[in-house]
């Protein structure tokens, strides 16, 4: 297949960005149409990507090397589609947000998914900026004062953190003489303090992205202050954008010299479990909450990296899925439950069982996916990386894991028994939004179909992360 | 496949409680309960009818129940309980109420026919999601933090022991074996020894949080006590069993040399528990902790049969868990009658009830007589059998077991006294009536024929434990 066709997917998308523009423009009910275009683009993409993967052909290297498509890809995609394509259902007919709402999202999607192919570090640049500049727009779409703070903030560290990325890429660059990440393997080898200052940069922009502590700061911050769509977003998308960059940038740069980049790995996933579960214990504004789940979440997927196994680029991959679902429904609910809010607090939560069982049983589900409870993605997910870990010999990352869960576990039953006091009769009965209805019923059935019969995701994660070099 | 039905009746039965009336959904449940002890009864005819499948074969995971002599009359404790729970609810309680009590059912049918190891973890942690949530909605003032330290305590032990299911699984793999999680392929497992300790305490962990076990009972307390009577009944007549269940099935076959090397800690661990909760539950005043201690001393003898590593000691703690599942199971249920009569659980601020209520006298004082080992009842020869097997090894351990008996009898018979005989001072109580009486003479029936034909278990029970004690005789532990 020529490249026209395996980039279709990103094409697709690219053409979609200035349909949508023009369809502003032109028609009446612009929001409407700009989020039917959107959908249609999103979906439509979305499709071609599942086809190309499943006529699973070997990676294609294009442009020079800039570009791999290759199964990983687009399962990358699909993942940053399904946030993408949640993100516009969650705002589905908000004109709150400006009109421009959908056609950012969609050039934010596009970002990610060049994340998730690139294969030089001009083009890891070009997608974190692509990925990060229409959210510093996204984030301050709120008209109020934690809007504003919220867009500033990222935009400042936003802008701080490609900096720093770009420092680190450069370095690399005088270190290594090349800008390919396939012929890093064979000169990282021998480590020159020019080099290892380039990888530590480089790391620190992604990790920032990642939100891996200590570069977290920004991120309850972020997502209390930005509608709780585009936080949806963030959470997701971003997390499968950057997470797939690192693991590109170190499985196929670094696979050689992982003595360079694996011991501290290991303590700053180990760390980023504890101290974003520890973080998200006292918090009563839902966001926040899942601002610092998010983090903790980030360490799990930081301990597939870390390993350096197959096994561990598998279940870090794998992990993304089960994860994303759960934050579509926990935004979900969360925007049914705020109604004309900006913000959703533990009490809010309050009567939502005997006012309204069906969402509250779903919200249970997401959140017993969060805390890794059977039956549901995210044990399966933890699972996963716990058999990861003992196959690499590191039990220590599989303890940090048990302990994460354990601390993160007391963060997430407390919304859940929030649920069943008194409700307080001042407050509106959440209504249902059919974008939010379709979202959270794809989550619940992502979530507990991974939960109960994961066996095909399983095969399609292996299929795509096929590293073979690495053992 | 009949174990299969039992699951899916159980689960299917659950989620069609949450679609009928709100006030058949009582009715409900207790049709499903019945439906589900009748296929046991056909499971009982036609044992060892079990199911195999893959399930994720990239992980060598495999959805693999069936049934034993180890395991098959507690599934029937499970189901006879449920029913019995159900029966003993209150209608307005509502349908969340029977769905949790079916799911649950599910969670423990599952735990108690999984043959794979993963597939009982995954049960493991399922059965604590009911508990959680009867106890955050349905339970006291203090129900909440019952609930939440039910939750975390358990999983606590639970997510350190699937570090230790993934670690005997990858061990299983070095060299060059699959990777499986069959407990039966597993058991042939030799592990460095450097390693074997921290797995080892992972699995006991588990297993000792959810029984449980002293110093690990933390717990039990809030949740006996806060939890509606029924809830009770299946936490300490149930749940406490699938910690036992967990020694048994699991930690005997895989760590038996280090049963041998730890056994004198084991022992000294259950005979604390059993003398700390004979003490403690002298010293309390209401009635549902004298039980709810009472049970902690019952675990703690159970466990002494299982760590005194004989067969009779093994037998004997088999069959104690099905005949103290049923017996301690009836007391809590007799004492949440009592408590819904004289809306209280004080000991002191009762009398003379017998006058007026003689027919609940009879029954309390029949399964207070079971759970303190009246010969003739079956606690009399789950305790025999235990004692004779540490007779055989550790004599000081039996000496202080047949010392904790007498101290039985002095705390069920005190409470007995105190709240049924004594002088009459007016108190006057509703007796049971016709409909509760339907469901706790067959309770009570079948108490008393586990204890005039113990043989019925026993002899079902001893193969599956001979090929326990194969194994240990392959791993090259002494019997």
């Amino acid at each position: 297949m020529s490249s026209m066709h395996l980039m279709l997917p990103e094409y697709l998308l690219a053409g979609f960005v200035l349909l949508t523009l023009v369809g502003n423009m032109v028609v009446g009910d612009r929001v409407r149409v700009a989020s039917w275009l959107g959908l249609i683009g999103l979906l439509s993409s979305f499709v071609v990507s599942a086809s190309i993967w499943s006529v699973s052909l070997k990676p294609a290297v294009l442009l020079n090397g800039g570009v791999v498509v290759d199964n990983y890809s687009l399962l990358v995609n699909l993942f940053v589609l399904l946030a993408g394509i949640g993100a516009i259902l969650l705002g589905w007919g908000e004109t709150r947000w400006g009109q421009e709402f959908v056609a950012l999202v969609l050039v934010s999607v596009l970002g990610m998914m060049i994340l998730g192919l690139a294969g030089n570090t001009i083009v890891l640049f070009l997608g974190i900026e692509v990925l990060s500049l229409p959210l510093y727009i996204l984030a301050a779409s709120e008209h109020t004062a934690a809007g504003g703070e919220a867009g500033l903030k990222y935009l400042l560290l936003g802008a701080f953190s490609s900096g720093i990325l770009l420092f680190g890429l450069a370095l690399l660059y005088g270190a290594l003489g090349s800008l390919s990440f396939i012929n890093f393997a064979s000169l990282t080898n021998v480590g020159t303090p020019m080099m290892w200052a380039g990888l530590s940069l480089t790391l620190v922009g992604i990790f920032f992205k990642l939100g891996i502590v200590p570069f977290h700061m920004w991120v309850p911050d972020v997502y209390e202050g930005s509608p709780s769509a585009v936080t949806q977003l963030m959470a997701f998308g971003t997390k499968v954008g950057a997470a797939a960059i690192l693991l590109r940038f170190l499985d196929f740069g670094f696979y050689l010299s992982p003595q360079w980049w694996g011991p501290a790995l290991g303590y700053l996933a180990v760390l980023t479990m504890i101290v974003g579960n520890l973080l998200a214990l006292p918090q009563t504004d839902l966001k926040r909450l899942l601002g610092y789940s998010g983090i903790g979440h980030a360490g799990f997927l930081l301990v597939g990296v870390a390993t350096h196994s197959l096994d561990g680029a598998r279940a870090m991959l794998f992990y993304l899925l089960p994860y994303g679902f759960a934050v579509l429904g926990a935004f979900a609910v969360l925007i049914f439950v705020a109604g004309n809010q900006d913000s959703v607090t533990l009490s809010d939560l309050k009567g939502l069982a005997s006012r309204r069982p069906l969402m509250a049983a779903f919200f249970i589900i997401v959140m017993l996916s969060f805390a890794g409870i059977p039956l549901t993605g995210g044990f399966v997910g933890k699972f996963y990386l716990l058999q990861a870990a003992l196959f690499a010999n590191q039990p220590g990352l599989a303890i940090g894991l048990v302990v994460g869960t354990l601390l993160g576990l007391g963060a997430y039953l407390r919304p859940v028994q929030a649920l069943f006091s008194p409700a307080d009769e001042s407050r509106p009965v959440p209504q249902w939004t059919v974008g939010g209805a379709i979202v959270l019923a794809v989550a619940i059935i992502g979530t507990i179909g991974l939960g109960v019969y994961p066996t095909p995701i399983v095969h399609m994660v292996n299929q795509s992360a096929n590293f073979f070099w690495l053992h | 496949m009949l174990v299969v039905w039992l699951l899916a009746v159980a689960l299917a039965g659950s989620l069609v409680t949450l679609w009928v009336p709100r006030q058949g959904a009582k009715v409900a449940a207790g049709i499903i309960g019945a439906l589900l002890i009748i296929l046991y009864i056909g499971l009982l005819l036609h044992p060892g009818q079990g199911v195999n499948v893959p399930w994720i074969p990239a992980w060598g995971i495999r959805f693999h129940l069936g049934s034993d002599g180890l395991s098959l009359f507690l599934l029937g404790l499970t189901v006879v309980m449920t029913e019995v729970a159900i029966l003993a609810s209150k209608p307005e309680w509502g349908r969340m109420y029977y769905f949790w009590i079916l799911f649950l059912e599910f969670g423990s049918l599952g735990l108690f026919s999984a043959l794979d190891l993963f597939l009982f973890y995954i049960f493991w942690e399922i059965v604590l999601i009911p508990i959680f949530f009867l106890l955050t909605s349905w339970s006291g003032v203090k129900g909440r933090r019952a609930a939440m330290k039910w939750l975390i305590m358990n999983l606590f032990g639970s997510l350190f022991m699937l570090i230790g299911v993934v670690a005997v699984a990858v061990i299983h793999t070095q060299p060059f074996g699959p990777l499986t999680f069959e407990i039966a392929q597993l058991a042939h497992l030799h592990m460095d020894a450097r390693v074997t300790p921290w797995i080892f305490a992972a699995f006991f962990l588990a297993f000792a949080i959810k029984a449980p076990l002293w110093p690990f009972h933390g717990w039990m307390p809030d949740a006996y006590g806060e939890a509606p009577a029924p809830v009770t009944a299946l936490l300490a007549g149930v749940m406490s069993k699938a910690g036992v269940y967990g020694f048994l099935r699991i930690m005997l076959p895989l760590f038996f040399p280090e049963f041998v090397r730890y056994q004198t800690g084991l022992l000294t661990l259950a005979v604390i528990g059993l003398v700390y909760g004979a003490f403690m539950a002298l010293r309390q005043t209401d009635m549902k902790m004298v039980t709810a201690y009472a049970s902690l001393s019952h675990i703690g003898m159970i466990a002494l049969g299982i760590f005194s590593l004989t067969r009779v000691g093994i037998l004997g703690a088999t069959f104690q868990m099905v005949a103290h599942g049923l017996m301690i199971g009836g007391l809590f249920i007799i004492l949440g009658l009592l408590e819904q009569r004289t809306g209280s659980r004080d000991i002191s601020a009762m009398h003379g009830l017998n006058a007026s209520a003689p027919r609940l006298a009879a029954y309390f004082l029949f399964f207070a007589l079971a759970t303190l080992g009246l010969p003739g009842l079956p606690g009399f020869v789950g305790e025999y059998l235990i004692i004779q097997g540490l007779v055989a090894h550790e004599v000081a351990f039996a000496v202080i077991a047949i010392i904790v008996l007498v101290m039985a009898a002095w705390y069920m018979l005190r409470v007995f006294q105190g709240v049924m005989q004594g002088p009459d001072r007016g108190q006057s109580i509703l007796d049971l009536k016709a409909p509760q009486v339907w469901w706790i003479v067959p309770l009570a029936g079948l108490v008393l024929l586990l204890g005039v034909w113990p043989n019925g278990v026993t002899a079902a029970a001893v193969p599956s434990l001979y090929h326990a004690v194969h194994l240990f005789a392959v791993k090259g532990g002494g019997v």
